[in-house]
C-alpha cells in the first residue's frame, strides 16, 4: 500500500510537471484558435471554392487545415458548400482535414513530438483526406448506381 | 536495428516564445480592429472554459497510467510486439476520446516516450476524426450511407496510416 501511495504521489508529481511544461504552448495554440476563429470566417470559406471539382478538393483539404472550431460546424458549412454546388470531394476532404488536420495545433504537436512524426502525421492525414473523399464518393455512388 | 524510439522531446523555451508570438498577434489585431480582437480573446476563453474539464480527465488519466502501468506493460501493449490488441487499442481509444486532439498530446508523448509505437499514435490521432455525439447530426446533412462509408474508410485509412508510419520511421532509423 505504501509503494502504491509513493508511486501514486510520483506519478502526479510527473504529470504536473508536464503540464507545467506544455501550458505555454497550450495557451499559445487556443489563443491561435480564438484568432483564426474570428478571421477566417465562414464567408471567407465559401469564396475560396472555384467549382472545378479536383482543384475544389485541393482547397477543401487545405481551408479544413486551417480552420478552427466544433465538428458539427464543418457539417454546417459542409452542407451549405453543397448546396451552392461544390462537388461532394471537395466537402467530404474539407470535413476529414477539418478534424484530422490543425495548422494552429502544429507548434505544440512539434514541441512534443518531434519534427519527424509532425511532418509525417500531417502530411499522411493531408494525402489520405484526399484519398479518403475520393473513395466515399465513388463508393456512394457506386451503391446509388445499384440501388 | 536502431531504436526508433528515439524521442526527441523538444523543451526549452519553444512554447515560451510562442505564446509571445501570438501576444503580439492578439496586439496587432487590436490595434487593426479592437472589436476582433475582443470576439478573438472571448472565443479563446470559452475553448478554455470547454477544454478544462477535459484536461482535467486528461492529467488524472496520465497519473493513473503512470501509477499502474509500468514503461514494460505500455510497451508490451503498445510497442513492437503488440499486434491485433495494439492496434485494437488505438483504433477505438481514438473513437471514443473525446474533446480536441491537442488535449490529448500530452498523454500520447508520454506513452510515446514509454515505448508505444508512433504508428498506433498515429492511428490514434486518425480515429479522432469519427466523432461519435456528432454522427446522427453527420447524417441528417450527408445521409446514413455517407456517414457509414466514410466512418469506415477512416478506420482503414487510420490502420493503413499506422502501417506507412511505422514502415517509414523504422527505415529510417535504420539509414
Amino acid at each position: 500500500m505504501q509503494i502504491l501511495s509513493e508511486r501514486l504521489k510520483i506519478a502526479v508529481k510527473n504529470t504536473f510537471k508536464t503540464l507545467l511544461m506544455v501550458m505555454p504552448m497550450l495557451l499559445a495554440v487556443i489563443g491561435l484558435m480564438g484568432l483564426f476563429e474570428v478571421l477566417v470566417t465562414p464567408d471567407m470559406i465559401h469564396s475560396l471554392f472555384r467549382g472545378d471539382p479536383v482543384e475544389d478538393t485541393l482547397i477543401g483539404t487545405g481551408i479544413g487545415a486551417i480552420s478552427v472550431g466544433q465538428p458539427f460546424l464543418s457539417y454546417a458549412i459542409g452542407g451549405e458548400l453543397l448546396g451552392e454546388g461544390v462537388s461532394l470531394y471537395a466537402v467530404t476532404a474539407f470535413i476529414l482535414s477539418f478534424v484530422t488536420l490543425g495548422l494552429v495545433q502544429l507548434p505544440l504537436e512539434w514541441a512534443l513530438f518531434g519534427t519527424r512524426f509532425t511532418l509525417l502525421r500531417n502530411f499522411l492525414s493531408f494525402v489520405f483526406a484526399i484519398v479518403i473523399s475520393l473513395l466515399t464518393v465513388y463508393i456512394l455512388g457506386f451503391f446509388n448506381g445499384i440501388a | 536495428m536502431a531504436s526508433h524510439k528515439q524521442k526527441k522531446v523538444v523543451k526549452g523555451k519553444s512554447g515560451l516564445i510562442m505564446l509571445g508570438v501570438v501576444a503580439v498577434m492578439y496586439l496587432v489585431t487590436f490595434y487593426v480592429n479592437a472589436d476582433a480582437g475582443k470576439e478573438a480573446l472571448k472565443a479563446g476563453f470559452e475553448i478554455v472554459k470547454m477544454i478544462a474539464p477535459i484536461l482535467l480527465f486528461v492529467f488524472f488519466l496520465m497519473s493513473l497510467l503512470n501509477t499502474f502501468l509500468a514503461p514494460k506493460s505500455i510497451s508490451k501493449h503498445l510497442g513492437e510486439e503488440s499486434g491485433v490488441k495494439g492496434w485494437g487499442i488505438a483504433l477505438l481509444g481514438g473513437i471514443l476520446s473525446h474533446g480536441p486532439a491537442y488535449i490529448w498530446y500530452p498523454m500520447l508523448a508520454d506513452l510515446r516516450k514509454h515505448g508505444a509505437r508512433d504508428g498506433l499514435i498515429m492511428a490514434f490521432f486518425y480515429t479522432r476524426s469519427i466523432k461519435l455525439p456528432w454522427l446522427p447530426l453527420m447524417i441528417s446533412y450527408f445521409g446514413f450511407a455517407f456517414t457509414l462509408i466514410l466512418t469506415l474508410l477512416v478506420i482503414l485509412g487510420a490502420w493503413v496510416q499506422g502501417l506507412i508510419a511505422d514502415k517509414l520511421m523504422s527505415l529510417w532509423d535504420d539509414s
